[in-house]
């Protein structure tokens, strides 16, 4: 079990394209990082710079004491799972887990209890005799699992791991891969473009864009206090709803001008957003979580603000309801909200070009919302996110 | 084949015993289906297989005729005798011959599919200089056969044979030599093509628990491209067996001659329609023999190699 310590990484390929910028990146002993970002964001250039499959162009980069930049990958004590889990098609489960300490020239008996034990710990007892072209798709990857838990390494490396499997089984997988690093105790890295997953599993989430760390912090932290819009925008499901609102003073307070609709600047959120002082009579990108917006006439209190609006779309979910409208705002538009939609554009949200930013909310299920109606919605103006719309950096002190 | 016509053929031939008559009307009818499914398959194979199989039995009844010349030879023999391959074996150095042969194809193959396999190792997995200018230098080099070399390589060995004997004109090494040469660059691109289609992840999951190169290649990546080099081990096999244009250039001797050219000098003499073709017809049956054996033992590779790559995951 070891630290492992990216100082100012890079990797620069031969045609100039700089896919990981000076990443800085301290993954401590036993816990579970979680590398997050769209698709071609670097995260998986720095999982394999870490294995040692990639050439680090400049940087230290360290695990436990040592300098590990020029050793090959057998001398770093990791182990690795790759998302097509590259199971030795010629070889039984066994073979397979047991591959990595039969090069290393183990005791015959050693490898024989490490791969009882693994497979055990994984319930692939009754499948060690069989070669993975007879496995299913989970099973496969416990295989892969097994071959790294085995090796007893310092760092454990993941690469996807779970992107082959059906929703279920990812989900049910998730639960285990995370026990089994509990379990362990092991340093893991973990990448992922999926940030339910890095929410779930994570001790520490890292956000990457276009080979830049974004934020590092806690799943919570990440998710309520997020430093860029990107990282707003891409954590938590839905993604935060954000349009843009002018600041503008009136007797001695402060207020944000929502399309035609006023929000007040409490103190609590002037207290944690001090800096908003310096926007007065400029635009702000104002974010809201669906959760912190519910249907007025059930509305438990104050609410802050009452937003108009007309619902366009309805999804009861049971526990809540996911109500979709329209904001007469403008859109914030920067890189940031660009490679979101890009990135969203090739899961599941489909983007339509309407007259204002689409808003999703969660409202509670007691509200008889329904498709069509015209409501007001409330929303806790003490929970709003500030952005400065040019940098897209969180608005704070 | 037999199980699926054997199905539908019985249940178009119901038992005397059959209670319902009007079923065996309508039964009777998938019979004339049958042989539109599955009937006219075998007419076809049949066919192929008379066509195939002609020359061969004609090669056989050469052999048996005790008379054997090409004018008296016919299809079904008037006597069966062995006296051909009596005088094989007695009056000619045959069993030099097919020691010789032996030894050319299985060491050229056995050397030109691991030469080229390692070669396509390096093309498929390394990334060097000069790695794309190679590749087409090996292919446009291998688009010109052999056989244009001819001359040159006449010469080189001429001296070669000056200096080291051991290696030149007669001896069975110059003829290996060439051949490793001439199927380096067919092979290559064969078997670089099929290293290709294995993902890359292995090697790199194998790197990560701790295996050499060599570990790799060995361990991992020959294991799983077995159906290519059984294809150009057999297809280097017989293609030295059946050599005579550069086997008949570098061996001379009587005593180093392949079984292609022993056989050739015996019937060349000129005077075609009276040499005996029975003694030669007898040759190239026993020569035939151990291409059929080693395709025998490598056809499960072939064959297993196929449909693995069939069935996705």
């Amino acid at each position: 079990m070891a630290e492992v310590v990216l100082d100012k990484v890079n990797k620069r390929y031969e045609n100039g394209f700089h896919a990981v910028q000076d990443l800085d990146l301290v993954v401590a002993d036993g816990e579970f990082l979680v590398l997050v970002g769209p698709s071609g964001c670097g995260k998986t250039t720095a999982l394999r710079m870490v294995a040692g499959l990639e050439d680090i162009s400049s940087g230290v980069l360290k695990i436990g004491d040592r300098v590990v930049n020029t050793l090959s990958p057998k001398d770093r004590d990791i182990a690795m799972v790759f998302q097509s889990y590259a199971l030795y098609p010629h070889m039984t489960v066994a073979d397979n887990i047991a591959y990595g300490l039969n090069l290393r020239k183990m005791e015959k008996d050693e490898i024989k209890r490490r791969v009882a034990k693994a497979a055990d710990m994984l319930e692939l007892g009754p499948l060690l005799d069989r070669k993975p072209k007879q496995l299913s798709g989970g099973q496969r990857q416990r295989v892969a699992m097994g071959r790294a838990i085995v090796r007893e390494p310092q760092v454990f490396l993941m690469d996807e791991p779970l992107s082959n499997l059906d929703a279920k089984l990812r989900v049910q997988m998730r639960a285990e891969i995370a026990q089994v690093q509990q379990d362990l105790d092991v340093t893991t890295i973990y990448v992922t473009h999926d940030q339910i997953e890095a929410m779930t599993m994570g001790d520490r989430v890292a956000v990457m864009k276009a080979g830049v760390l974004q934020q590092v912090g806690s799943p919570q932290h990440l998710y309520e206090h997020p430093d860029t819009i990107f990282v707003a925008g891409f954590i938590g499901s839905p993604p935060m709803n954000m349009g843009l609102a002018r600041v503008e003073q009136r007797d001695g307070g402060h207020t944000l001008r929502l399309g035609s609709t006023t929000l007040p600047v409490s103190d609590a959120l002037l207290a944690e957003h001090p800096a908003l002082t310096a926007y007065a009579g400029r635009d702000v990108a104002v974010g809201i979580r669906s959760e912190d917006m519910d249907d007025a006439s059930v509305y438990r209190g104050e609410p802050g603000a009452r937003l108009p609006v007309t619902v366009t779309l309805t999804e009861a979910l049971g526990s809540e309801i996911m109500v979709h409208f329209n904001v007469d705002a403008a859109k914030v538009v920067t890189e940031d909200t660009k490679l979101l939609e890009k990135d969203a554009g090739t899961t599941d949200m489909p983007v339509h070009d309407t007259q204002g930013p689409k808003f999703v909310a969660s409202f509670s299920p007691r509200s008889r919302v329904r498709p069509g109606a015209d409501l007001e919605v409330a929303i806790d103006t003490d929970r709003l996110h500030l952005f400065d719309p040019s940098t897209g950096a969180a608005i704070r002190a | 084949m037999a199980e699926i016509t054997s199905s539908p053929a019985a249940l178009a031939h119901p038992g005397p015993d059959e209670p319902h008559p009007a079923q065996v009307v309508q039964l009777g009818s998938a019979k004339g289906g049958w042989f539109r499914q599955v009937g006219w398959r075998h007419l076809v194979g049949c066919v192929a297989l008379v066509f195939s199989l002609f020359p061969i039995l004609f090669v056989l009844s050469a052999a048996l005729n005790p008379v054997g010349t090409l004018s008296s030879a016919q299809l079904i023999p008037t006597g069966a005798s062995l006296t051909n391959f009596e005088e094989l074996f007695t009056e000619t150095q045959y069993p030099r011959w097919f020691f010789n042969t032996m030894l050319i194809g299985l060491l050229s193959s056995a050397a030109s599919m691991f030469i080229s396999a390692a070669a396509a190792y390096a093309f498929s997995r390394f990334r060097f200089r000069g790695r794309r200018p190679a590749l087409l230098a090996i292919l446009l080099v291998q688009m010109f056969p052999a056989l244009l070399a001819i001359v040159v390589l006449y010469l080189m060995f001429t001296t070669i044979t000056e200096y080291y004997p051991a290696i030149g004109f007669n001896t069975p090494w110059a003829l290996i030599l060439i051949y490793l040469g001439g199927a380096l660059g067919v092979n290559t691109w064969l078997m670089k093509g099929f290293f290709d289609t294995i993902p890359k992840d292995l090697d790199e999951s194998a790197k990560v628990d701790g295996a050499t190169h060599a570990q790799i290649f060995f361990g991992i990546i020959l294991p799983l491209v077995r159906p290519i080099l059984a294809v150009t081990a057999l297809l280097g096999f017989i293609a030295t067996v059946s050599d005579v244009m550069l086997a008949n250039i570098f061996l001379t001797d009587p005593e180093s001659k392949t079984v292609a050219i022993g056989l050739y000098g015996l019937v060349a003499a000129g005077r075609a329609r009276e040499t005996n073709f029975g003694v030669f017809a007898a040759g190239a049956i026993i020569t035939a023999i151990p291409t059929v054996v080693l395709f025998q033992i490598l056809q499960r590779y072939i064959v297993g190699g196929i449909t693995a790559g069939a069935v996705k995951g």
